[in-house]
């Protein structure tokens, strides 16, 4: 337990020395945040309704951190350690390959809670948004959206060849489902035919459920979003401690 | 004597390239045992096999009485390891390394004390990377050192280091062996294994070719001079005029 602590502290000082993720898992959502919020100020989602543009789009802006860190650092720092032999290092030593993914997986839990709270705080302060429906829905439904996402990324990075691998799977994750799941592209603003494409996305699953319980909107079928979100973290943890490579 | 390291008839290829052939040796309990032969001869290869990092294709090994792919947990918090190329991660400061290190074992060594020792303790707030080549060689040899182990490898041990801080190391190296530690070693430094070793096994294009102490060597191939001795019974003498 005290290792763990230390690997923690240690990891997570190494991760915000090397900034990529300080800039796109905290800075740049709150960027996106701020250009919305100039645009949309407090301004209803659509005539006749209760809630704010900014409202509706929380949810998704929440997921810029969680993409950036579950698809690009959580991969690409894991399958870094492998081919820069550091992992190779620590084969030779009691740790094992559960705890040391942990470590990672935590730092970037890190980062989405840092971003959710920035994103909250700005929000609420300057465009009064509040939250219509329930706080712990919705930050049990964030969390399954983080977690699940991330997991994904520790999958990718637990078992890639090299860091180029790493790169290419994590860039064909990213994109699509930055741009097209919601999380800057509104939901919203698309036609209708392309909203029944990217609903395969388990992150737009996510942001459709956030967005629900943030404002209080009824739920249809919230059984399906929560068992694919649960199924992809349980298979996708399994098999990154399983099929864990040191080389 | 009590054995440490027991390896039986271990084989190794890379494609048609036999690395490490049919290769028995052990290792007794608080001696200094050392790895000799060419670049290319199978020494890391068999480093890699004895501590699991890669898969004999057939043989045996036994280290402190374990499994070294199965029982992994348990026999790598008596062991300490010093790579060939050891890496790290890339903006990581000396202390940050050690701290990560000593944390992962049950009782593990001052690492400051051991910084001390080997002349670092000066450099424990710089980055690793910004060290000279020979201080990275010691922290890397602190490292191994850190698990508190009844057993260390090191992998060309001094590389890199200057006259003075080889000498230092070995003294460090064999203050450590009296108190008990077995070293598993490879070193293109005969001096250095004259000094330390007390046995050496010669490797000549993976297979062994000479058991035995320096001074068995020397009486086998007829030199009086250790490095002439180890250059005829690895193969790699000088033509003479």
């Amino acid at each position: 337990m005290k290792s763990f602590g230390i690997l923690l502290k240690n990891e997570l000082k190494l991760n915000i020395r090397n900034m990529n993720m300080v800039i796109f898992a905290v800075i740049m959502p709150l960027l996106v945040l701020i250009v919305l919020g100039f645009i949309y100020g407090t301004k209803p989602a659509a005539d006749g309704v209760s809630y704010t543009f900014m409202e509706q789009s929380f949810g998704a802006l929440c997921c810029i951190s969680i993409c950036a860190g579950g698809l690009m650092g959580l991969p690409l720092v894991v399958s870094e350690y492998r081919e820069r032999k550091i992992l190779k290092r620590l084969k030779v030593t009691p740790v094992s390959p559960a705890k040391l993914l942990l470590v990672e997986f935590l730092i970037y839990v890190i980062y989405c809670v840092v971003s959710m709270f920035t994103l909250f705080t700005a929000a609420m302060l300057f465009w009064k948004i509040k939250i219509h429906g329930s706080f712990l829905l919705f930050l049990g439904s964030w969390l399954l959206t983080m977690v699940s996402t991330l997991s994904i990324g520790l999958l990718v990075g637990g078992i890639a060849k090299n860091m180029k691998s790493a790169s290419v799977i994590a860039c064909i994750l990213y994109f699509p489902m930055l741009i097209f799941s919601g999380a800057t592209l509104p939901y919203e603003v698309m036609p209708v035919a392309m909203q029944k494409i990217i609903s395969i996305f388990p992150l737009t699953q996510g942001i459709q459920l956030m967005k629900a319980v943030f404002l209080g909107l009824p739920i249809e079928n919230a059984l399906l979003p929560v068992t694919i979100m649960i199924a992809v973290t349980l298979i996708c943890f399994g098999i990154s401690v399983k099929c864990f490579k040191w080389e | 004597m009590q054995t440490v390291i027991n390896v039986e008839q271990l084989s190794k290829s890379y494609g048609n390239l036999l690395a490490v052939d049919k290769i028995s040796l052990s290792v007794k309990c608080g001696s200094v045992y050392g790895l000799l032969g060419a670049n290319g001869a199978g020494k890391s290869t068999m480093i890699e096999c004895i501590l699991g990092t890669k898969d004999p294709d057939s043989g045996t090994v036994s280290v402190l009485g374990y499994n070294s792919k199965k029982d992994r947990r348990r026999l790598f918090q008596n062991v300490g390891v010093q790579f060939q190329e050891g890496d790290y991660q890339p903006e990581i400061k000396v202390s940050e390394l050690c701290e990560e290190s000593a944390c992962l074992y049950e009782a593990p060594a001052d690492w400051k004390k051991l910084c001390e020792q080997f002349g670092i303790g000066n450099k424990i707030d710089h980055a690793v990377k910004s060290l000279s080549g020979g201080e990275r060689q010691r922290l890397f040899i602190v490292l191994a050192l850190i698990p508190n182990p009844e057993l260390v490898f090191l992998d060309e041990l001094t590389t890199g280091l200057d006259a003075k801080a080889r000498r230092d190391v070995w003294k460090i190296l064999s203050e450590l062996k009296s108190k008990g530690l077995t070293i598993f070693l490879t070193s293109h430094f005969m001096d250095e294994v004259e000094a330390l070793c007390d046995e050496i096994c010669i490797l000549r294009n993976g297979k062994a070719v000479f058991f035995g102490t320096v001074e068995q060597a020397k009486k086998a191939s007829g030199y009086e001079n250790f490095e002439d001795a180890y250059l005829m019974l690895s193969g790699e003498e000088v033509e003479k005029e």
